[in-house]
């Protein structure tokens, strides 16, 4: 029999984090029970009556809620935040997204995970909460390895710090298909484009080409301060692939994943 | 925790949502099809918003409002959601059906005339292996006109 407690605070989550394990929306946690994870005690975050607000504004950074639903956090965002709000609209379906959290998108740490390249590209941080208080980790040293990170069993994620931006940032995925489908390759940005079209401030994150999701550093380094003509694209790109490890899997080859992330890189700078 | 407007109580806050549905309460119109998010013949209204039930725990939602398809129509007959399916032929087998009427049910709330671009991403989630879905979309573009 498994037993599920729902603290009605922060307070009572204090005295219980570590008793059990978190469940937040249960998107990843019953689909991994059901196929024989052994859990015995939920600790259930989705019901905290003072539980951080889905979103808000304090000077220059978007505090997005770790336990509100995906749907939440996005509708309070109205607009801000474009590199999100990509992320969320290819994510999953309603249903999951209606119950899904970013806290859980993060601890789950599937190399994967649709919420994380958008964080890393903004360098947001994750607030951690716990018995001995909170810790402020960036969100790109908060996972470890796949399904690994620094929390311990009895912290949890309260909510992300995310700087706004000015320039242009998104998200694009390739699945097996449109919706519904586990990201193959994932990019997400943020750069400022002078009316000259150079690039600067360039942040690029990539997902599922490494054990977890990558800044590409020196891609980011070639694009810094150019136009993005033929040849610094072609060289973009070509250091982008030496900087992922991907790993061929059922949903696609290494080498595919190579060349996609590439595709990805193009599209973006000539969409946005 | 209200289902269909009436109140109940459940024993076991580990309890999927689904199970309390169809084994307690007897109300087999959410449908399993696998259990795990992705076909949604188990959607139903939580506090308005379409969720899949076999990922809910009953303890989670234990002051929730729930609708499930069986709440949905009135005594004097069908929902129109459910009667434009009927209408337009709109179910084979009829496993999806509960779970695309629920999903619709809740976008029209949201956008009582929707286009085709946002009828197709609010039944993402709701699979159908019989119709091909052309007649699903026929019959909500039909409610909206
Ligand atoms: C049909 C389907 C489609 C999906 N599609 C996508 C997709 O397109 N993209 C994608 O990225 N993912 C997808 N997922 C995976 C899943 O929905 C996400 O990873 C989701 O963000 C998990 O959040 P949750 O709140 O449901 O986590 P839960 O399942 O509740 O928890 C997951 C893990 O995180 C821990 N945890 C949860 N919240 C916290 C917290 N606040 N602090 C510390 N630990 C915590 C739990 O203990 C557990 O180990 C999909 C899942 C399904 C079933
Ligand atoms: S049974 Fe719930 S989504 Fe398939
Ligand atoms: S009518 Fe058979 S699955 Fe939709």
């Amino acid at each position: 029999m498994v037993e599920l407690l729902s603290p009605a605070t922060l307070l009572d989550l204090r005295t219980l984090a570590g008793t059990g394990r978190i469940i937040a929306g249960g998107t990843d946690l019953i689909v991994q029970m059901r196929s024989g994870r052994n859990e015995t005690h939920l600790i259930d975050i989705t019901n905290i009556e003072d539980a951080p607000p889905a979103a808000i504004i304090r000077s220059g950074v978007a505090e997005l809620s770790a336990m509100a639903s995906i749907t939440k956090v996005v509708d309070e965002l109205n607009g801000r935040l474009p590199g999100i709000a990509a992320a969320a609209q290819v994510f999953a379906s309603l249903q999951i997204r209606n119950r899904a959290t970013i806290g859980g998108n993060l601890a789950n740490a599937s190399p994967a995970g649709d919420m994380i390249p958008p964080l890393v590209a903004a360098e947001a941080y994750a607030v951690v909460d716990g018995p001995s208080g909170q810790r402020r980790i960036p969100v790109d040293e908060l996972i470890t390895g796949p399904g690994r990170t620094v929390l311990e069993p009895n912290e949890w994620l309260s909510l992300v710090g995310v700087p706004l931006f000015e320039g242009e940032e998104g998200f694009i995925k390739l699945g097996g298909r449109t919706a519904m489908a586990i990201s193959i390759v994932s990019l997400a940005w943020r750069w400022h484009r002078s009316d000259h079209g150079a690039l600067t401030g360039v942040r690029i994150a990539l997902g599922a080409v490494a054990p977890t999701v990558v800044r590409a550093h020196k891609a980011e380094a070639i694009l810094e301060g150019q136009q993005p003509t033929a040849d610094v694209v072609m060289a973009a790109t070509d250091a982008l692939q030496t900087e992922i490890s991907p790993i061929g899997d059922v949903r696609a080859s290494a080498g595919y994943r190579q060349a996609v992330a590439g595709g990805l890189l193009r599209q973006a700078l000539a969409t946005s | 925790m209200n289902v269909n407007g009436q109140k109940v109580s459940f024993h076991s806050p580990a309890q999927r949502l689904l199970d309390y549905l169809r084994d307690s309460l007897e109300l087999t119109g959410a449908k399993e099809g696998c259990g795990m998010g992705e076909c949604g013949a188990c959607t139903v209204l939580v506090d308005g918003e379409p969720v899949c039930s076999c990922l809910v725990l009953v303890g989670q939602i234990s002051n929730a409002d729930v609708v499930t398809v069986e709440g949905l129509a009135g005594a004097d007959g069908l929902h129109p959601v459910q009667q434009a399916i009927v209408d337009c032929h709109a179910s084979q087998c009829g496993f999806c059906t509960p779970g695309v009427v629920v999903s619709t049910t809740a976008l029209l709330a949201r956008r009582p005339q929707p286009d085709e671009t946002e009828v197709r991403e609010a039944l993402v989630g709701n699979l159908c292996r019989c119709t091909g879905y052309q007649a699903i979309f026929r019959a909500i573009t039909s409610l909206g006109e």
